[in-house]
Order: structure tokens, then sequence, then C-alpha cells
């Protein structure tokens, strides 16, 4: 999981003590995914290189995307460095069926004796998802498999680290996702109804318990639903996510996005809450278009603010913080190009554990590969 | 222990006029220009474009390059989170990759 580089993520620690039993399951999981896509996908090339669908040169091969990232993070003076690869791997299956997998390799080196030595540390495999998209039509997606769990804007939205503005995942990113982010089970998605004025679109979904190794998830069941008023571009929504395993706890979210266009701005806030605490955080990006001065330059920047809080409830901990806290951060990103971009950022964590300053700097790469060499169809 | 167990004092105001702005702006602009006009046949490129700025724009930042080859994995990749129906597919496949 593309997670914050804060320190040991909840997700990092969990997947150290996964289950050692379930290793040749999730081998042979893996191995009938990778046959389904061989045996599937030739006959979809042949569609897309014969047929030309409403008159587009839109291609239907296989893709590898994803990105490449190195993030140097400093947390009240201790170095560490997080060098990450999430690859996505999306295989179409005759006309209605997608087959997409998230894997993420997070490397996090931090120095022996936290401030002097040399860097040690590890590289991290999380398979965050391998699903069958079943896209019915624009009403109705089926998911069927591992996929990363839709709750609040974060997860399944911003999680990916060549689209986050600011490198540190929310404080209250846990409500909802922990401890995996991800889940095996079943999903319906889709657009409930479409207006040109407003659209809703809502998800609902159930996951089982799984101690496989790579593979892990909990019983949980849950939705999602938002609507969209595409000529304001506003969405408002709501996350709901009941949790079946051991206490059974509630965890809720209520999101807002807004891009007003006179003021060059993309704003989203939160709110989430669950047994063990909640909290908001409203983040705002700005990028100068006309900038009286050099604008081809200047556009490329982005000026983004952050504030957030966490309030402990019952204790606290389940991935989230035991202490009430507060962190206002800023960054300042360039787009080099649509695919490189350098990131920096600044926040100061107010927390009753002692406040700290963090750091961050480095860049991200987004690639998109053909995995077919065809022509254009 | 808790560090103060109370909201920062600009959140409310903050999310309140934040939420109400955005409401308001969704109510008074809740056509689209592409709706709002006489009936014409859509200009693929026109509103591809507009389909681009308000569906995809909302999680990417423009512009975006796409080799065609990908392109129809990809919108079938994004529909659910872009929320296209199949009309809003077909446009915007003809704007990226004509
Ligand atoms: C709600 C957020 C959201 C919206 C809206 C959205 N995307 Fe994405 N997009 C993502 C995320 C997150 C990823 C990373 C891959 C993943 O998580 O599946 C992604 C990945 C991509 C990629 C990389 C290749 C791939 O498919 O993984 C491309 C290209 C892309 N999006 C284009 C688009 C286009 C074009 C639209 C509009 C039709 C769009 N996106 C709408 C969130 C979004």
């Amino acid at each position: 999981m593309t997670r914050a580089v804060t320190g040991l993520t909840p997700l990092m620690r969990d997947s150290r003590i996964a289950n050692e039993t379930g290793r040749s399951a999730s081998r042979l999981f893996l191995f009938s995914l990778a046959l389904l896509c061989f045996v599937f996908a030739g006959p979809r090339m042949d569609l897309a290189q014969d047929s030309k669908p409403d008159q587009t040169s839109a291609g239907y091969v296989p893709v590898l995307s994803g990105a490449f990232a190195y993030i140097q993070n400093s947390s009240g003076g201790v170095q560490s460095l997080a060098p990450q690869i999430n690859p996505v791997l999306l295989v179409p299956m005759g006309k209605s069926l997608l087959l997409e997998s998230h894997v993420d390799f997070t490397g996090f080196f931090q120095r022996r004796n936290r401030t002097s030595g040399d860097f040690t540390g590890e590289v991290f495999k999380t398979i965050e998802s391998a699903q069958v998209d079943w896209l019915a039509d624009s009403h109705v997606t089926g998911v069927a498999g591992r996929f990363l769990l839709p709750f609040g804007l974060y997860s399944e939205r911003l999680t990916p680290v060549w689209i986050h503005n600011l490198q540190d995942v929310p404080l209250t990113y846990a409500i909802g996702t922990h401890p995996y982010g991800s889940a095996d089970g079943l999903m319906l998605r889709g657009v409930a109804a479409s207006q040109p004025s407003v659209n809703f679109q809502y998800s609902a979904y159930f996951s089982a318990h799984s101690s496989i190794d790579q593979l892990p998830a909990e019983r949980a069941a849950g939705g999602d639903g938002s609507m969209f008023f595409p000529a304001a571009r506003v969405e408002t929504g709501l996350s709901y996510q009941r949790s079946l395993e051991g206490y059974q706890i509630n965890n809720e979210a209520a999101y807002l996005t807004w891009q007003p266009q006179s003021f060059e701005i993309n704003l989203k806030a939160e709110y989430d809450r669950n047994h063990y605490g909640d909290g908001y955080w409203i983040e705002g990006a700005h990028s100068p278009q006309q900038f009286f001065f050099a604008p081809r330059f200047f556009r490329r920047f982005q000026l983004v603010g952050r504030m957030e809080q966490f309030f402990v409830r019952n204790g606290g901990g389940h991935g989230l913080s035991d202490v009430d806290e507060k962190r206002p951060e800023f960054g300042v990103n360039y787009i080099l190009r649509d695919d490189w971009k350098l990131v920096s950022s600044y926040g100061r964590l107010f927390s009753s554990n002692g406040n700290s300053n963090t750091w961050n700097f480095g860049f991200t790469y987004r690639f998109i590969w053909p995995l077919w060499p065809g022509k254009r169809s | 222990m808790r560090y103060g167990n109370r909201i920062h004092w600009l959140a409310l105001p903050i999310a309140c006029g934040l939420g109400s702005a955005a409401l308001l702006a969704a109510i008074g602009q809740s056509v689209p220009a592409s709706a709002a006009g006489p009936k014409t046949r859509p200009d693929p490129a026109v509103e591809g474009e507009r389909i681009f700025q308000q569906n995809c724009s909302r999680c990417h930042i423009p512009p975006m390059v796409l080799n065609p080859r990908v392109t129809g994995t990809i919108i079938d990749h994004m529909r659910v989170r872009a929320r296209l129906s199949r009309k809003e597919q077909q446009l915007l496949l003809k704007y990226l990759a004509p």
C-alpha cells in the first residue's frame, strides 16, 4: 500500500505477521489469474485490431501502468528513505471482463541507530488487488476477488503516489481501511441514475475473512453512495462499513470535493468516525493557470495546504493514534511533464506525545505501457 | 491522554462555509453548458474535452497524454470512477483516440 513514509505503517506491521500457512493457496490463486489472463486475452486482441468501435482508434491491449517514486522523509529529526514501485496490470478479456491487479513494493530504510549509522530496512510487498471486473453496463459493474476498499476519498482514489498531493496519509486514514486496506469478496457498483445536472453513484460490497498469505482480509460489509453535480464540479458522499470481525464496529465517512473553476482550486474535505476515534481533513490545491509572469512555467506548480485533526475515543489504537492530534501541512509540487512530478511538503504534528516536524521531498514517475505489440485499432 | 478535546476553532466555520458554498454552486449551475443550448449534434472534440475536464480532472491533473492503443482499456478501467455513461464513454474515446 502506498502509505505514509512517517514510520512503519500498520499495514506493513500486519504484513509481517501474515499467516504463513496460506502461502501455497495464494500461489495457486495468482497462477489461476495469470492463466485466465492468457486464455482470454488473445480473443480480445483480435477484436481490438479488427473492429473500429464507433470510429475511434482506441485500442484494448493489456496495459502495465503504475508509478515509481522516491520519497525522502524526515519526521521529528529521524530520516527515512522510501523508494517504491506500484504496478497495475490491466487485461481486458472479451467485451465485458477486465482483469486488474495492483501490487505495491515499498522500501522503508532508516539509519541503524535512528539518527546515526548506515541505512537499513526492508522492502514490503502488498497485493492490493487481484480482481475481475464484469462491465455489465454503466449502471452495474460486478467485481470479484481482492479489491481496494471503497471508503471515503482516500483509499481507492488518492492512494497512488502519483495522484495524492501530500505524501502523508490523513490521520484518520485507518478508519474504514484498517488493517489491510483491501477486501476479499464481491462488490457491485455503478451509476444508479444519471441526469445532465446530477448523477448518483453507489457501491456495495462484502468481504470474507482470509488468512491466505499476501491476500489477508477481514470480514466486513459496507457501501458508499455519492452525488456529483458535473457543471459545478461538486461531489458529496457517504461511506459506511460494518466490521464483522472480533468487535463489530461501524466506520463512517462523509466527504465533499469541489473544483470551483473561477478560483482554479481543487478542494477536498472528509470527516471519518468509528469506535476508536473521529477526525476530519480539509485540503486545497491550487495551480496558477494565468500567472502574469512566465505563465507556462508557473502553471506547473501546485500549491497545497491541508488541515486535519483527530480525536481519540475509547483509547484509540487499531491503526489510529492513541492521543488527540492536529496537523497543518503545506506542499509545493512541480509537474515536470504529465508523468513526472517533483514533490515537497512540510507539516507540523501537534500531539501530547510530543510535537514534531515532518518534511518530505522526492519525485514520482507514472508509466503506462502497452503489453501487446498490436498496431492501433 | 488528550491533547485538546475540542475541534479547532476554524474547522467548523470552514466546513460549513465550504459545504454551503459548494451546495449553492451545485444548485446554481446544475445544467451543464452542453445541455443548456438548443439541441444540436454534440461535437466530439468539444464534448470529449468537457467530459475530461469535468469527470477526469477531479482526480488527475490535465493534460494527460495517452497512447491510443491503451485508451480503450484505460477508459474501461476508469469509467466507474469517472461515472461515465455509455454515451460519455464513446465521446471521450473519440476525443482521446480520434
Ligand atoms: C475518483 C478518482 C478518479 C477519477 C474520476 C478518474 N481516475 Fe484515473 N485513476 C485513478 C486512480 C486512483 C488511478 C490509479 C490506478 C488504480 O487505483 O486503479 C487511476 C489511474 C489512471 C490512469 C493510469 C492507468 C490506469 O488505468 O491505471 C489513467 C491513464 C487514468 N487514470 C485516466 C483517467 C481518465 C481518462 C479519467 C476520466 C475518464 C479518469 N482517469 C478518472 C483515479 C481516478
